[in-house]
């Protein structure tokens, strides 16, 4: 089954690509529901869904139900911000990527 | 959510991993569904079965049986997994009836409101 990703506009497709890259790592998720949630990263698909692994919750008094999870799915549409170790890319094979991206590759 | 090979089941996003397994799914209206992961497509619509809301309001919480559910994706906001061997709920939180919870929520509802109420009253004294 074709997964459809050339039908989405080039940049995500950067996007995506990156995020695989960082599977394995410790990122912390924000939610437009300012919700925030640290955990490793386990997959991520096209439409940015994050599936994360050994969460903790930011403030994690503020939200009782979260208690008992341990791993989630959380829907790429509602994430405000994915907080990055600060070694976890090389910014500069980032920055040629979009640049190739921009110039229309 | 891509349809993931047997080679890839580790490293999919997709739920087949929660299939028949009992999820809290927060919603963007900041409803808690927990329930039993029956169904999804790739828009993240779920079926939970034997759902019920908790409702949370201070150190109160309650449990309101809803039955089978099919729930849009685009109001999902996330999907846990609900680690079957730690406690759902902090120990000091006090499990209440229905009743009594949504009287709770009335309450809080009430205290906001006039919050809210209060405070455009003190709006004109412009004292920030």
């Amino acid at each position: 089954m074709s997964t459809h990703l050339d039908l989405l506009s080039p940049l995500l497709q950067l996007f995506f690509s990156y995020f695989k890259e960082l599977v394995g790592k410790e990122v912390t998720v924000e939610l437009k529901n300012d919700l925030a949630i640290r955990g490793t990263l386990h997959s991520v698909d096209q439409y940015l869904n994050i599936k994360l692994e050994n969460i903790r919750v930011v403030d994690q008094d503020k939200y009782p139900h979260m208690l008992s999870v341990r791993n989630c799915f959380i829907r790429g549409s509602v994430v405000r911000y994915v907080q990055l170790p600060p070694d976890g890319v090389d910014i500069d094979i980032l920055h040629d990527a979009t640049r190739r991206e921009a110039r229309g590759g | 959510m891509s349809w993931a090979g047997p080679e890839d089941i580790f490293l999919s996003t997709s739920l087949a991993s929660y299939l028949d397994k009992k999820l809290l799914v927060l919603l963007r209206d900041g409803r808690k569904l927990l329930g039993v992961l029956r169904s999804f497509d790739q828009f993240a619509n779920v079926v939970l079965e034997g759902a019920c809301e908790r409702v949370i309001v201070g150190d109160l919480y309650s449990d309101i049986p809803l039955g089978l559910y099919v729930i849009r994706g685009e109001n999902v906001v996330l999907i846990g997994e609900l680690d079957l061997e730690r406690e759902e709920i902090p120990a000091h939180m006090v499990c209440v009836s229905v009743a009594e919870i949504r009287r709770a929520q009335k309450a809080e509802r009430d205290a906001t409101d006039l919050k809210g109420s209060m405070r455009k009253r003190m709006e004109f004294l412009d004292l920030d």
